[in-house]
C-alpha cells in the first residue's frame, strides 16, 4: 500500500516541463475526477438500440463508478494527517498567464465528502435500472455530473473550482429535464438551472474580485487563503461567495427550486443532488467563507445564525404539510443542511468536525431515504403519503431500512447522524447559546415529521389497493443496505471511520482563516 | 439466598480477580450478543430466537446477581472507561482536547438497578414464551426485548452524560418498537408515534442540559463532575438550568406531568412489552438518572423543589386518573405514573435512598400486574373492567398472583411496596415537611384505593354476561406464563424483606449517597401511618367495589363534572392534540403556502421576466444532443478563460 500513502509534493512548483514530476500516486486525484468523464465520452461510441446494448452501457457505467469508488476507498485508506496541509496534491502548469494552474489536493474537510460522493454515485448507477429510454445519454450526464462534483471537492485553484462548479450544474439540468418523472419536469429543470447559473455568476464574480485584489496575481486557493485583502474587498467577496454557496445549499428562502427538483428528478439523480451536490455548497462555505474570510464571518455572525436557524426550522415546519413523499424528503434534507450552516458560522473546531461528519451522515441517510421512497412510489403507483399505509406487512425489509434511515436523519445515537449532530451542538453552543438551543427544537420538528411519516407509511391497516405490493428486490437491497450499514459503522466507530483524519484539516483551515 | 451467600464469600478475594466492572460489562453486552445472534442466524426460527433471547437474559441476570454480591462486599464506585472519540481542538487550557468516553461502572446503585432490569426482562421473556406462542412477530418481540434490555442496562451502567444520552435515546426507540408491536392496529401505531415524539421532547431537553454541562465544565464524566457542581465554577442560576434540563429528560422518560401522555397509550403494547416498559424502563431510566446525578441536584436546592412539586402533582393526579379509568391496562399504566411520581417526589424532598428503593420495588409488582392483566384481557377478550368480575372462582392462580401484585403496589404490609413507602415516609419524617408528608399519605391511600378497586372489580362479584362469551372457557394459565409470573411475585413480595426486619443487606443502607444521610430513621410512626393509609384505601375499596355496600355509581352520579374530567385525565391529552392540530400543523400549512405561492411565485416572476427578455428557449432539453452539454461546458470554459484574460490584461 506504500504507493497509496499520500505524499504531498511540495517541489512541483519549480517545474518547467508540465509532466516531469508525475508519479503514480499523484495521478490518483486526477483519476477520481476524470475517469467518469473519459468513460462518459467512451459511452458515446457504444450503440444503444437493443436491450443487450443497454445492459452493456449500464455495466460500463457501473465499472466506471465502481473504479472511482474503489479509488476513493483506497485513497481514504492511505489518507493520513501527515502534517502537510493537503494530501495527494497535484500541481501542473495550466494557463500560467492567467495566474492559474491545475492544482488538486484534498484535506480532512474535502476527503470525507469526496468519499461520500464516490459511494453515492456508485449507488446511483445501481439504482438507475429503472431508466429505460435514452440510456446512453443518461449515463453520459450522470458520469459528467460525478466529474463536476469530485472536481469541485478536489480543486485547489479558484478557476478550476469554478469550471467544475459549472460542470456539475449542466448535467443535473439535463438529467432533471429529460428523465424527470412529472409533467412539470421542464419547468423545474429550468428553474434549477436558473438558480445554478446565478450561483455560478456570483461565484465567478467573487473569484475575480478576490484574485484581482490579492497582493500576488494568482487563483491558487491555499495562496489566497494566506493573503490579506482590504476589509471592504473581503466583505464584498465574502458576500458574493456566500450568495453562490447559499444558492447551492440551498438556504431559506432559496429552497423552493431544490424541493421541486427533488420531487421531479429521477430517484438516483435526486439522491445524488440531495446527498452530495447540496453538500458542495456547505463545503464551499467551510472552505472559503470560513477558511478565508473568518473575520468577516465573525462580523456578520448574527444574521448568518438567523439564516441557519430559518433554514433549520422553516423547511421542517413546511414538511409537516407535504403529501408528496419526495417533496417531504426534500424539505427534511434542506432542514438538515441548516445544521451545516450553523456549524460553519460557529467557527468552532468541534462544531466544524461535526459538520464534516454530518455532511457524510446526512448524505448517506438522504440517499437511502430517497431510494426507498422511489421503491415505495414505484410499487404503490402513488406519491401521496396519505394513500399509503400498513406497508410493513408487505415490505418488512423496506420498512426496517426506512426506519433506520429516518432515525439516522433525526440523530439517533448509534447511527451516523448522531455523532455529527452532537459535535455540532457541543461546539456551536460555545459560540452562540440561543441559536443552538433553537436549533435543538429543529431536531424535534424533523423528528416529528419523520416519525409521523413512518407511522403513516408502514403502520396501521393495509389499504386494499396495496395488497399486492412486493418487498425490495436484491438489487434494491444491495445499495440501500450499503448505505445503511455505512450509517451504522460511522455511528458506532466514528473515530476509525472518519473523525481521526478530519480534525487536522479542520484545525489548519481554522487557523489559516484568522491569519 | 444461598447462591448470593456463596458468591459473596467467593468475592472476598482481591477485587482485581472479581472485578465488578468485568461483570457489569458482560451483563451490558449479553443482550446485544443475543440480538446479533438472532439477526444473523435464527431470524426465521421463532423457537430458536426466543430461547436464545431467554438464555442470554438468564445469563445477564446471573451476571447482575454476581455484581450485586460483589458490591455487597465492596460497595465502592468503580468504572472502566474507553475512548469513543478524541481529538485536539487547537485551543488552550481545559478545552485543548476534546474527548468523549464510554465505559461501564459498578456501584451499589447500578448493581441494584441492573438486577431489577435484567430480572424483569428475564421473567417477562419467560412469560412471553407462552403468551406469544400463537401470535405473529415472536422473533420481533424477542429482538425488541433484547434491545430494550441492552439499552436499559446501558443507561444504568453509563459512566458519563454522553454515554448515558446514547443509551437513553436507544430506550426511546426500544419503547417505540415495543409499543408498536401490533402495528397493524391503528391505535398501536398512533401510540408508538406518540411515545417517540413525547419522549423526544424530554430527550432534547436532556441533550440541551448535557451540552450546557459540557460548555460549563468541559467534561461529561459522572465521577469527574461529582465534586465540581458545588465548586463555585457555575452560579446558582446555571446549576438550576442544568438540573432542570436534566430533569426534563426524566419527565419525558418517567412520564411525569406534563409529558405523561404517552404512558397510558403505551398500554397498547402486548402484555410482556408493557411490563418491560412500565416495570423496568421507566424506573431504570427516569428515577435512576436523578439518583445518578444527585450531586447536581443537591447543588441546586431550587431544582429539588421543582422536582418535588412535579413528582407530587403527578403522583396525585395520576392516582386520581387511575381511580376513574375503566380500561384495565391503562389503569395500571396510570398507577405506574403515580408510583414513579412518588419516587420523584421523594427524591425532590431529599429521601434519596428511599426514592431509589421505591422505583426498584415498584418495578417487580408493576411488571407482575401487567403480565396478569395480559392474561385476563386475553381470556375475557375485553379491556374494560366494567365487563369483568367474578374471576376469583375461575382463575384462582392469576387471582392470587394479582392479589400479591396489587397488595405490593398498594403498600399493604409486609410486601415490598409497603416497605418502600415506609422508607420514604420515615426518611421524610426526620426532616418534617407537612405538605410532602401529606402528599405521600394521600398517594398511599389512593394507591390502596385504585389497586383494590381494580382487584375487586375484576375478581369479585358476578361475571358480567356478554354476547358470544362463555365464562366456562376461561382458564388459568399454566407452564411458562405461570413461571414468569410466580418469579415476579416472589420478588415483588420479598425485595423488601431485609429492610422490613432491618437486618442483612438492607436496600436503603446499601444504595447510599455519599455526603447524604441514609438508612432508616427507624420511625415507628412512619410505618404506622403508611400501613394505615394503605389499609384505609383497601377498606374503602372493599366497601365500594368488593362488597358493593356503597356502589360507585351512586357516588359518581351525585357529582356532575368531576368523574368525566378524571376519566379524560383532565383533558390534557385533548389539549395537546388540539394544540398540535391547530398550531403546529396550521403553521406547516402556512409555511407550505408561503413556499409555493410567495417565494416560488417571486422566483417564477423573476425567471419569467428574464426569459421574456431573452426569448423562448425552443431548443430546451432535447437529450439526443449531448453535444449541447459539451457546448455548455465549453462555453463556461471560454467564459472563465476570457474573464481571466481580461482581468490579467487590465491588471486589476
Amino acid at each position: 500500500m506504500n504507493a497509496l500513502i499520500a505524499v504531498p509534493l511540495q517541489s512541483t512548483t519549480t517545474t518547467s516541463q508540465p509532466f516531469a514530476n508525475v508519479e503514480i500516486p499523484t495521478l490518483l486525484l486526477s483519476g477520481i475526477v476524470w475517469v467518469p468523464t473519459i468513460v462518459a465520452l467512451a459511452l458515446l461510441l457504444f450503440p444503444d438500440r437493443t436491450d443487450a446494448h443497454r445492459a452493456r452501457l449500464r455495466s460500463v457505467a457501473l465499472t466506471a463508478v465502481g473504479l472511482v469508488a474503489a479509488l476513493g476507498v483506497l485513497m481514504w485508506y492511505g489518507f493520513r494527517d501527515q502534517g502537510a496541509t493537503f494530501a495527494y496534491e497535484e500541481k501542473r502548469n495550466w494557463m500560467q498567464a492567467l495566474g492559474t494552474s491545475y492544482h488538486l489536493g484534498v484535506d480532512g474537510v474535502s476527503m470525507p465528502v469526496l468519499l461520500l460522493s464516490t459511494i453515492l454515485f456508485l449507488t446511483a448507477v445501481l439504482a438507475s435500472y429503472r431508466v429505460r429510454d435514452r440510456v446512453k445519454e443518461y449515463f453520459f450526464f450522470l458520469l459528467l455530473l460525478e466529474t463536476g462534483v469530485n472536481g469541485v471537492l478536489s480543486s485547489l485553484d479558484y478557476l478550476l473550482f469554478f469550471l467544475f462548479w459549472g460542470m456539475q450544474l449542466v448535467p443535473a439540468f439535463f438529467l432533471i429535464g429529460t428523465w424527470g418523472g412529472g409533467p412539470r419536469r421542464l419547468q423545474v429543470a429550468w428553474k434549477y438551472l436558473a438558480f445554478g447559473l446565478v450561483s455560478s455568476g456570483l461565484l465567478l464574480l467573487a473569484i475575480l474580485v478576490t484574485a484581482a485584489r490579492a497582493p500576488s496575481h494568482t487563483f491558487d486557493i491555499p495562496t489566497l487563503h494566506d493573503a490579506h485583502l482590504p476589509v471592504a474587498v473581503a466583505t464584498l467577496a465574502f458576500f458574493l461567495f456566500l450568495g453562490a454557496f447559499a444558492l447551492q445549499l440551498p438556504v431559506f428562502p432559496l429552497h423552493t427550486g431544490f424541493v421541486d427538483a427533488q420531487s421531479e428528478a429521477p430517484a438516483p439523480v435526486a439522491a445524488v443532488l440531495a446527498g452530495v451536490v447540496t453538500k458542495l455548497g456547505a463545503y464551499g462555505l467551510i472552505r472559503v467563507n470560513l477558511g478565508e474570510f473568518q473575520d468577516v464571518l465573525h462580523k456578520f455572525r448574527v444574521p448568518l445564525l438567523a439564516l441557519a436557524l430559518l433554514t433549520i426550522i422553516w423547511p421542517a415546519v413546511a414538511a409537516l404539510r407535504q403529501d408528496d413523499l419526495r417533496r417531504l424528503i426534500g424539505y427534511v434534507v434542506v432542514s438538515r443542511l441548516g445544521f451545516l450552516v450553523l456549524a460553519t458560522v460557529s467557527a468552532q473546531p468541534v462544531a466544524v468536525n461535526g459538520g464534516v461528519v454530518l455532511m457524510v451522515a446526512d448524505g448517506l441517510s438522504a440517499g437511502a431515504l430517497i431510494y426507498l421512497a422511489a421503491s415505495l412510489i414505484e410499487r404503490t403507483n402513488t406519491r401521496s403519503v396519505r394513500a399509503m399505509g400498513g406497508l410493513a406487512s408487505r415490505m418488512p425489509r423496506g420498512a426496517v431500512l426506512w426506519i433506520f434511515a429516518a432515525l439516522a436523519s433525526i440523530g439517533l445515537p448509534g447511527l451516523a447522524g448522531f455523532v455529527g449532530q452532537f459535535l455540532v451542538f457541543l461546539g456551536a453552543y460555545s459560540a452562540d447559546r440561543k441559536a443552538t438551543t433553537i436549533a435543538l427544537l429543529g431536531v424535534l420538528l424533523t423528528a416529528g415529521v419523520l416519525v409521523w411519516t413512518i407511522q403513516r407509511l408502514f403502520f396501521g391497516p393495509l389499504p386494499e389497493s396495496l395488497g399486492s405490493v412486493r418487498d425490495l428486490g436484491s438489487l434494491e437491497l444491495s445499495y440501500t443496505i450499503t448505505l445503511v450499514s455505512l450509517i451504522f459503522l460511522i455511528g458506532i466507530i466514528p473515530g476509525f471511520m472518519l473523525l481521526d483524519n478530519v480534525n487536522f484539516g479542520v484545525l489548519t483551515l481554522l487557523t489559516r482563516g484568522t491569519g | 439466598m444461598p447462591l448470593t451467600a456463596l458468591l459473596a464469600a467467593a468475592a472476598k478475594g482481591p477485587l482485581d480477580t472479581w472485578s465488578p466492572t468485568f461483570f457489569s460489562g458482560w451483563t451490558l453486552f449479553l443482550p446485544l450478543i443475543a440480538l446479533l445472534l438472532i439477526v444473523t442466524f435464527t431470524i426465521d426460527s421463532r423457537r430458536a430466537s426466543a430461547w436464545i433471547s431467554v438464555f442470554f437474559a438468564l445469563v445477564a441476570f446471573a451476571g447482575a446477581v454476581v455484581l450485586l454480591a460483589i458490591e455487597l462486599r465492596h460497595p465502592a464506585y468503580k468504572e472502566h472507561t474507553l475512548t469513543f472519540l478524541q481529538f485536539f481542538t487547537g485551543q488552550s487550557g481545559v478545552a485543548s482536547e476534546f474527548t468523549l468516553q464510554w465505559g461501564f461502572l459498578a456501584d451499589p446503585l447500578a448493581a441494584a438497578m441492573l438486577l431489577m432490569v435484567t430480572g424483569v426482562s428475564l421473567f417477562t421473556q419467560v412469560y412471553a414464551l407462552g403468551y406469544l406462542r400463537r401470535e405473529d412477530g415472536v422473533v420481533r418481540f424477542y429482538l425488541s426485548a433484547s434491545f430494550m434490555t441492552f439499552s436499559m442496562s446501558g443507561v444504568v451502567l453509563s459512566t458519563s452524560y454522553g454515554e448515558l444520552y446514547f443509551f437513553w435515546a436507544l430506550t426511546s426507540v426500544a419503547t417505540f418498537v415495543l409499543v408498536g408491536h401490533w402495528w397493524q392496529r391503528d391505535a398501536a401505531a398512533r401510540a408508538a408515534r406518540k411515545v417517540l415524539l413525547v419522549t423526544q421532547v424530554g430527550d432534547i431537553g436532556l441533550l440541551a442540559g448535557i451540552i450546557y454541562i459540557f460548555f460549563r465544565f468541559h467534561d461529561l464524566g459522572f465521577q469527574a463532575l461529582r465534586s465540581q457542581y458545588a465548586g463555585g465554577k457555575v452560579g446558582q442560576n446555571g446549576l438550576l438550568i442544568m438540573s432542570l434540563l436534566v430533569f426534563a429528560g426524566v419527565v419525558g422518560k418517567a412520564a411525569q406531568l406534563p409529558l405523561h401522555t404517552w404512558a397510558p397509550d403505551s398500554a397498547e403494547a402486548p402484555a410482556p412489552a408493557a411490563a418491560l416498559i412500565h416495570g423496568a424502563a421507566m424506573a431504570a431510566t427516569g428515577v435512576y438518572l436523578l439518583a445518578r446525578t444527585y450531586p447536581l441536584f443537591i447543588a441546586s436546592p431550587r431544582a429539588l423543589t421543582v422536582v418535588a412539586v412535579v413528582g407530587g402533582v403527578t403522583a396525585v393526579a395520576a392516582a386520581l386518573w387511575a381511580l376513574a379509568e375503566d380500561n384495565l391496562k391503562r389503569l395500571i399504566a396510570y398507577a405506574t405514573i403515580s408510583e414513579i411520581g412518588l419516587a420523584v417526589l421523594a427524591f425532590g424532598a431529599g429521601a434519596f435512598s428511599a426514592s431509589v428503593f421505591q422505583a426498584f420495588a415498584h418495578g417487580w409488582s408493576k411488571a407482575l400486574l401487567f403480565l396478569g392483566a395480559g392474561i385476563i384481557v386475553r381470556e375475557l377478550r375485553t379491556e374494560s373492567i366494567a365487563e369483568m368480575g367474578g374471576l376469583w372462582r375461575r382463575m384462582r392462580t392469576t387471582g392470587v398472583l394479582m392479589l400479591i401484585g396489587a397488595a405490593a403496589a398498594a403498600g399493604i404490609p409486609p410486601l415490598s411496596g409497603f416497605v418502600s413507602k415506609d422508607a420514604i415516609l420515615s426518611q421524610l419524617l426526620s426532616q418534617p415537611n407537612a405538605a410532602v408528608t401529606a402528599v405521600v399519605m394521600v398517594v398511599t391511600f389512593l394507591s390502596g384505593l385504585y389497586m383494590f378497586r381494580m382487584f375487586f372489580s375484576v375478581f369479585a362479584g358476578p361475571t358480567v354476561r356478554r354476547r358470544r362469551f362463555e365464562p366456562e372457557r376461561i382458564r388459568d394459565p399454566g407452564g411458562r406464563i405461570r413461571t414468569g409470573m410466580v418469579a415476579l411475585a416472589v420478588f415483588a413480595a420479598a425485595v423488601g424483606l431485609f429492610d422490613l426486619v432491618r437486618a442483612g443487606p438492607e436496600f436503603v443502607r446499601f444504595v447510599t449517597f455519599p455526603g447524604q444521610k441514609s438508612g432508616h430513621a427507624a420511625s415507628l410512626i412512619g410505618s404506622v401511618l403508611t400501613s394505615l393509609a394503605a389499609l384505609l384505601g383497601l377498606a374503602v375499596a372493599l366497601l365500594v367495589y368488593g362488597l358493593r355496600a356503597l356502589p360507585a355509581s351512586r357516588i359518581s352520579g351525585r357529582v356532575p363534572f368531576v368523574p368525566r374530567a378524571l376519566s379524560r385525565a383532565f383533558y390534557l391529552g385533548d389539549a395537546y392534540r388540539w394544540g398540535t392540530e391547530n398550531a403546529v400543523l396550521r403553521a406547516g400549512q402556512v409555511a407550505d403556502w408561503v413556499d409555493r405561492v410567495v417565494i416560488d411565485g417571486a422566483v417564477d416572476r423573476v425567471g419569467g421576466g428574464v426569459a421574456g427578455m431573452t426569448g423562448p428557449f425552443r431548443w430546451a432539453p432535447s437529450p439526443r444532443i449531448p453535444q449541447l452539454a459539451l457546448g455548455a461546458f465549453a462555453g463556461l470554459l471560454l467564459l472563465g478563460i476570457l474573464a481571466g484574460a481580461v482581468l490579467g490584461h487590465l491588471k486589476l
